[in-house]
């Protein structure tokens, strides 16, 4: 009996902690929603300067998680399925975006990018400017949020028996044909949520695009601009808006989740 | 045929070491091993999914070393089923097929009434003849079988060894199938080879491999009880008397002197409640240790002067015999029983 009355404080301590973390975390978001979620469905469909920033925000963000995609798949791939020199190496540039202030990575990008530099000016000579256009957003977007994918995906595809593959193969697919009709289908879930995810890193990216490109605004700068021009008021809006958008993939990866569990309580 | 020249292949710090046997063309090959010797790697080398250190593989005439899996037409079964999720049972079987082999497939397994059925809701047994059936509808030249029964009951294990040696044998395909048991590859070989640690230790006809094992970890691999070590030496013309511990065995061989095993199968050795009047000519007093078995069989293990020994006895013997341990016994075999190795 002595040593269970401890063990019950410490739980009720425990479930103490977890509830001050949780409604710390959870009483920022209410409030906001509160206090500007009516003004920012309003917002939507009254303010054009917002509903521009929104379709700008969502539409980078949107090219960005393509872009992951396509370039992180096959790397995920590689990550999952081999064990080669330089692994570590190639995790460590891939952890570096997640552990950098987003500003640092916003003025690295700058100093890649910008006229002056090598890339920036051969990218200039054949007309493409990227420093205050979409596509520096979209390269901000980028750099803060595929490796989010990356990560991801790669966990989706290890998640799969290679042996799957090895079954096609033997059944006459190639080596590309069997990632295409064995890996990736088996591993869509996976791969659909990192890329919800990047999706949502991307749109509510802000101290990389703020450098690399303050103009044309997506509605994370728009935002900022209004809170420190013109103060909570005219912000609050533009906040609400940007957290309605936010909801929209946590509700999918939620859903995503769900299924997942679904599937395997199914199996079992 | 299936040929293997020296291969060699690394997983990680696991080794499948030079390993060389040969399976003739429409015949059924099995590999035999403990868990771990690298049966599944060795199947896979065959299979294409695993780059060779050295070495060499034929299939049929041509030399596959350098062909990727997809153009070496095998079939590969594993012990897991590793049907696609994403598809039916019917988009499984389709998976790879080839021609009018899809049907005799279904047919021959029996898969009709699965077809469109979600695989998520077969049972372990269905799982595996969807497996089979999917690889012997891309009509393979060579067959890969990784432990396929392991998981199914003993009426659908046999049912399923049936019908892929019926296949085999009305279609001519070579069949390598790896396994750990012993019973099973007695049943199937026609070429048996025994793996161990990465190394193959003995190949060839599986009669043969049976009855003249090279090496005592070869017999006991292959399912002889009684492994004795001891001295060796000729006593007449194609006699041998081995003496293990307290024991002379005789052996029909001409082994020359020197040490050596002695390895006598558990159903050569007869029990009786005297010494018997047969000509056998190793007959010892012994008493039961212990003696247990379901079925028909029991298995009794004995201690004759300190040597162990095990006999297989049919119940009825055993209930004659009044065997339970401690009780004393005599057990005797044949000298033409014993080999030596």
């Amino acid at each position: 009996m002595k040593r269970r009355a401890p063990l019950r404080h410490r739980s009720i301590l425990a479930a103490l902690a977890a509830s001050v973390l949780l409604l710390f975390l959870a009483l920022p978001t209410l409030t906001l929603v509160a206090r500007g979620g009516a003004s920012g469905v309003r917002g939507i469909f009254g303010d054009a300067e917002l509903r521009g920033a929104i379709a700008l925000t969502v539409l980078t963000a949107t090219i960005s998680t393509l872009l992951a995609a396509l370039l992180g798949t096959p790397l995920a791939y590689w990550l999952a399925r081999h064990d080669f020199r330089g692994r570590s190496l190639v995790q460590a540039i891939l952890d570096l975006p997640l552990l950098i202030p987003h500003p640092v990575a916003g003025i690295a990008l700058l100093i890649l990018l910008a006229r002056g530099s090598p890339i920036g000016g051969a990218l200039l000579a054949v007309g493409i400017r990227v420093v205050g256009t979409p596509l520096g957003i979209v390269a901000a977007m980028l750099f803060v949020s595929a490796p989010i994918y990356v990560s991801a995906a790669r966990e989706a595809i290890a998640d799969v028996d290679p042996r799957y593959e090895g079954v096609a193969r033997t059944l006459g697919d190639s080596f590309r044909a069997s990632v295409y009709r064995v890996t990736l289908p088996m591993a869509w879930r996976g791969l659909l949520a990192g890329a919800v995810t990047a999706w949502a890193r991307a749109a509510s990216e802000f101290g990389a695009i703020v450098i690399l490109a303050w103009q044309p605004r997506v509605a994370s700068v728009l935002a900022y601009d209004r809170f420190t021009t013109f103060g909570m008021r005219e912000a609050l809006p533009v906040a609400a808006a940007l957290l309605i958008l936010a909801l929209v993939p946590l509700a999918l990866i939620r859903a995503l989740g769900g299924e997942r569990r679904a599937a395997a309580a199914q199996r079992l | 045929m299936i040929e293997l020249r020296n291969v060699a292949v690394r997983q990680g710090d696991f080794l499948l070491a030079d390993a060389s046997f040969a399976v003739e063309a429409g015949t059924y090959g099995v590999v035999l091993g403990a868990a771990g010797a690298g049966k599944t790697t060795l199947l896979e080398a065959v299979a294409g999914l695993r780059t060779l250190e050295r070495g060499a593989i034929t299939l049929g005439a041509r030399d596959v070393t350098a062909l990727p899996p997809e153009a070496r037409r095998v079939g590969m079964v594993y012990q897991q089923a590793l049907l696609f999720p994403h598809l039916d049972v019917a988009g499984n079987v389709g998976y790879g097929a080839r021609g009018a082999a899809i049907a005799d497939a279904i047919e021959r397994t029996g898969v009709h009434a699965l077809l469109g059925r979600d695989i998520r809701t077969l049972s372990g047994g269905e799982s595996q003849l969807v497996a089979l059936a999917r690889a012997l509808a891309s009509d393979p030249r060579v067959l890969l079988l990784d432990e396929p029964f392991a998981a199914l009951d003993p009426p659908r294990r046999a049912a399923m060894r049936r019908t892929i040696r019926d296949w085999q044998r009305e279609r001519g395909v070579t069949v390598l199938h790896v396994t750990h048991d012993v019973n099973e590859a007695a049943l199937l070989a026609d070429t048996l080879a025994v793996l161990d640690a990465g190394r193959v230790l003995q190949s060839g006809a599986a009669t043969a491999v049976f009855a003249h094992p090279d090496s005592p970890r070869v017999a006991e691999l292959t399912g002889a009880e009684n492994v004795l070590a001891g001295e060796a030496e000729p006593v007449e013309d194609g006699l041998v008397a081995l003496r293990a511990g307290a024991l002379t065995v005789y052996a029909a061989s001409d082994v020359r002197a020197g040490r050596a095993h002695a390895v006598i199968g558990a159903d050569e050795v007869v029990l009786s409640a005297r010494a018997p009047a047969s000509s056998a000519r190793n007959s010892f007093a012994a008493r039961v240790v212990a003696c247990g078995g379901s079925g028909s069989l029991v298995r009794v293990e004995l201690d004759a002067s300190g040597v162990p020994f095990v006999a297989v006895v049919t119940r009825g013997a055993a209930r004659e015999l009044a065997l339970a341990p401690g009780a004393a016994v005599h057990l005797s075999f044949k000298a033409t029983a014993v080999r030596i190795c």
